[in-house]
């Protein structure tokens, strides 16, 4: 070989867990993607994983109990561990019944309730959500992660954007990537010094067809405000 | 017409082998174009392999990748992430 070589899956195991042999979902699937990645970091403890749509108690768990999150019923998946569990959210925006508001908290209820590593993942960064699932596993006590899975169906897009968009999501800091540890530290694992304007993230998608410019700055004003907010709970001054 | 008799033919031996006309899915069966790599070009980075939701493509003795076509849905993400513009995506008749 005279060529320079770098393997990029030397970093994952090359293992494949989720090769469902009919496998239904739709081409450029978001979640199948995620759901893929994230068996790869189970490995071990895969077994210990079961699909729950929801629960009864906590305002956390009654969240989800007016409508799953997804177009089926499975979107979250639980996995115990000793000393407590690791639940992950699989979210693709498709619970319209759901309050909007909330849903978009899910990462900050949890942390209200005491869980003891809280993050955000998307499948455009593998490495990035490989590590945090990881660190789910080992966290003593409750964990949660929130993935947001682009829908190619759902969102109306063409089904090879996927991974772009899941990217641009990120870039315009739409939806941040961080993670939250023990003692509520917070940490901003992919940062962008130069945010990509909005509607490069919008205007691919037809579910946003008909929004107009004045809409774009409100949810840009929006995106920011929420951007200072992550950054002022970084650096506590 | 050939295609109608052939189809007629097809309907005829499934009924006398007692065969049955379903066949068994494969969640390739629906692909409209399928990737294909520019082995000169190719890096081997496995980027491709990364980004595959179904699984689909896998890694060939020499290093190369190839997509296994019962898997393939051919929705092109390979295709988008290649940041050598390797893969194609050709049209299946």
């Amino acid at each position: 070989m005279d060529k320079f070589s770098l393997f990029v899956p030397n970093f994952l195991p090359c293992k494949e867990y989720f090769v469902p042999e009919k496998n239904p979902a739709c081409p450029g699937c978001g979640l199948a993607l995620a759901i893929r990645q994230t068996y790869k970091a189970l490995e071990a403890d895969i077994e210990k994983a079961e699909w729950v749509t929801a629960g009864e108690g906590k305002l956390f768990a009654k969240l989800f109990d007016k409508s799953p999150v997804g177009n089926s019923e499975p979107s979250l998946m639980r996995i115990k561990k000793s000393g407590g569990e690791l639940i992950i959210c699989f979210d693709n925006e498709a619970g319209g019944s759901l309050d909007e508001a909330a849903h978009k908290a899910m990462p900050a209820i949890a942390v209200a309730e005491g869980f003891h590593y809280v993050a955000t993942a998307s499948p455009s960064f593998p490495f990035d959500l490989y590590e945090k699932v990881k660190k789910g596993l080992e966290a003593t006590g409750k964990a949660y992660i929130h993935m947001l899975c682009p829908c190619p169906v759902g969102w109306q897009f063409d089904p090879e954007l996927t991974v772009k968009i899941g990217r641009w999501a990120v870039e315009s800091r739409a939806f941040l990537l961080y993670e939250v540890g023990s003692a509520s530290a917070y940490n901003q694992t992919i940062t962008t010094a130069k945010p990509r304007p909005l509607a490069e993230y919008l205007k691919p998608q037809y579910r946003f067809a008909e929004i107009s410019e004045q809409q774009i700055a409100d949810l840009s004003a929006v995106v920011e405000s929420n951007y200072k907010k992550l950054t002022e709970k970084i650096q506590p001054e | 017409m050939e295609s109608t008799a052939k189809f007629v033919k097809s309907m005829v031996e499934c009924s006398l082998l007692d065969k049955g006309l379903g066949r068994p899915f494969k969640p390739g069966a629906r692909r409209e174009a399928t990737p294909e790599w520019d082995k000169d070009k190719c890096v081997r980075c496995g980027l491709c392999y990364v980004y595959c939701p179904d699984g689909a493509i896998y890694r060939t003795e020499d290093g190369l990748f190839e997509a296994d076509t019962d898997k393939c849905k051919g929705c092109g993400i390979c295709h988008r992430e290649c940041w050598f513009g390797v893969i194609s995506m050709v049209k299946e008749d």
